[in-house]
């Protein structure tokens, strides 16, 4: 096993864990000359995300080089990021009929 | 490498050298399949699937396959009384310079006597087909599509990424590359509106991504679910985001509507011609791609989709565990990635030297089990 998080593009805000990952895990995520290290402060699972800094709420999150919703409150290095915090501002909606309203 | 193609006669350059045998209408097909069953060699299969009145876009859609680069000739097996004429088929078909002939089951006199013309006449075909000139091709003569089906969470990581990275290592070479399926570009309007070559373009992008934003929700059928969420995606944009991938980074030329060659070299977004006679399945992606002058396809598929389509299609799977259980189907094993030891960049190169194999005869393992669905 090489990296455990794979980083997109070099102007994201959060890398994606290629494995099942646990509090505490260190984790480098790298794509061209862009190296970060991460402790993960949660168990963060395979396809899900991690904040690779620390975002303030109402920020614009990006991965793929593309915002992919804003941070609903403040988000710390190495915190799993997902629907509880952060949200489409276009089609947030959508995740409301699953209960995921913040 | 040396990629040497077939030249037709119409100037394009094949990577391939079938006869298609085509049938007209539904009630039509049982004898063309005899036909095809009887020569399985160098020829493939497609035609009309649906009813007897004549409609635009399923006569569009065999014409413009008929005229595909990979065929050095066509046979079109009509029955005779439907409303999508062998004859006009074949016309048509012909104005690209092959050779093309037509046979009808009620002028023949039945299916016996249908197929023992039909079989003369594909005896024929396949040894001018034999004969067809060769011409050195370059990567920028190429046409390449993208289809992704079947897709998991390895689609947007990997597979897809990389064939993005192998678009922009074609396109440089001067190539020409396409995908479709705008029903999963919801959100990514203004993204590749940024890359359009002009106004015009970024405004005929715009319209294609926000009709299908408009369908998508007016129906209640998109591609969302509570499934997506577990699988760690935030957002409708992100898994669009993740589709986009496949795109790669270069300038984006147009949005092909119809069923033509692109007009010019690099990046574009086809979408599919409406009313084409069949639902939008991948080996009915692919075949537009064909439609459209695509040489062969990628088919990035994590799930492990085995279908294929009339042109060689090159699958990448990402997943390791599908990939351990659906291997004898694979033709790029991308799971190096997942498993973090390779890049997007080398995969994509990885794939992009396995595109001008291909182009220049190594079979895909669609072709090798014949899924040339169509």
């Amino acid at each position: 096993m090489g990296n455990k998080v794979i980083l997109l593009n070099v102007r994201d805000d959060v890398a994606t864990a290629l494995i099942d990952l646990q509090a505490n895990d260190a984790v480098t995520a790298s794509l061209d000359d862009r190296i970060v290290d991460v402790v993960l402060t949660q168990d963060i699972a395979f396809g899900h995300k991690v904040a690779l800094r620390n975002i303030a709420k109402g920020e614009e999150i990006l991965k793929y080089g593309m915002p992919i919703g804003r941070a609903l409150c403040d988000i710390g290095v190495g915190e799993w990021v997902h629907v509880h915090n952060c949200r489409s501002h276009r089609w947030g909606f959508q995740n409301d009929i699953y209960g995921l309203q913040a | 490498m040396d990629i040497v193609g077939y030249l037709r006669p119409d100037g394009q350059i094949g990577i391939r050298n079938h006869v298609a045998i085509i049938y007209s209408v539904h009630c039509s097909m049982v004898v063309a399949q005899k036909l095809r069953d009887l020569f399985p060699v160098g020829t493939q299969l497609f035609g009309v699937p649906s009813g007897c009145g004549l409609r635009q876009g399923p006569f569009n859609k065999v014409t413009a396959l008929g005229k595909h680069s990979s065929y050095a000739g066509a046979l079109v097996v009509g029955l005779g009384c439907e409303g999508t004429d062998a004859y006009m088929v074949a016309e048509e078909i012909s104005k690209s310079g092959k050779p093309v002939e037509a046979i009808k089951i009620q002028d023949e006199g039945g299916d016996l006597k249908a197929i023992e013309k039909g079989s003369r006449i594909l005896v024929r075909l396949l040894q001018h087909a034999s004969l067809a000139e060769r011409a050195k091709m370059t990567p920028g003569d190429l046409i390449v599509g993208q289809e992704c089906g079947g897709s998991d969470a390895t689609s947007g990581l990997a597979s897809n990424p990389i064939t993005g990275a192998a678009a922009d290592l074609l396109i440089d070479a001067g190539g020409t590359y396409m995908h479709s399926e705008t029903s999963e570009l919801l959100g990514c309007a203004d993204a590749l509106a940024a890359r359009a070559v002009s106004d015009e373009v970024a405004r005929d992008i715009r319209e294609a991504i926000e009709e299908a934003e408009r369908q998508s929700f007016e129906s209640g059928r998109f591609s969302w679910g509570y499934g997506n969420i577990l699988g760690g995606l935030t957002s409708i944009e992100e898994k669009s985001y993740g589709c986009l991938s496949k795109s790669g980074t270069k300038p984006l030329q147009g949005v092909l509507r119809t069923f033509e060659r692109p007009p010019r070299k690099g990046y574009w977004v086809q979408v599919g011609e409406p009313d084409s006679g069949s639902f939008h399945g991948d080996p009915e992606g692919i075949n537009q791609f064909a439609a459209c002058g695509a040489h062969l396809s990628y088919f990035t598929t994590g799930c492990g989709s085995t279908a294929g389509g009339l042109i060689p299609v090159i699958k990448v799977i990402a997943n390791t565990h599908r990939m351990q259980l659906i291997e004898d189907n694979a033709d790029l094993d991308a799971t190096p990635i997942i498993r973090g030891e390779k890049t997007i960049q080398e995969m994509g190169e990885e794939l992009y030297h396995l595109t001008l194999q291909v182009a220049a005869g190594m079979l895909t393992k669609s072709e090798i089990y014949q899924h040339y669905e169509a």
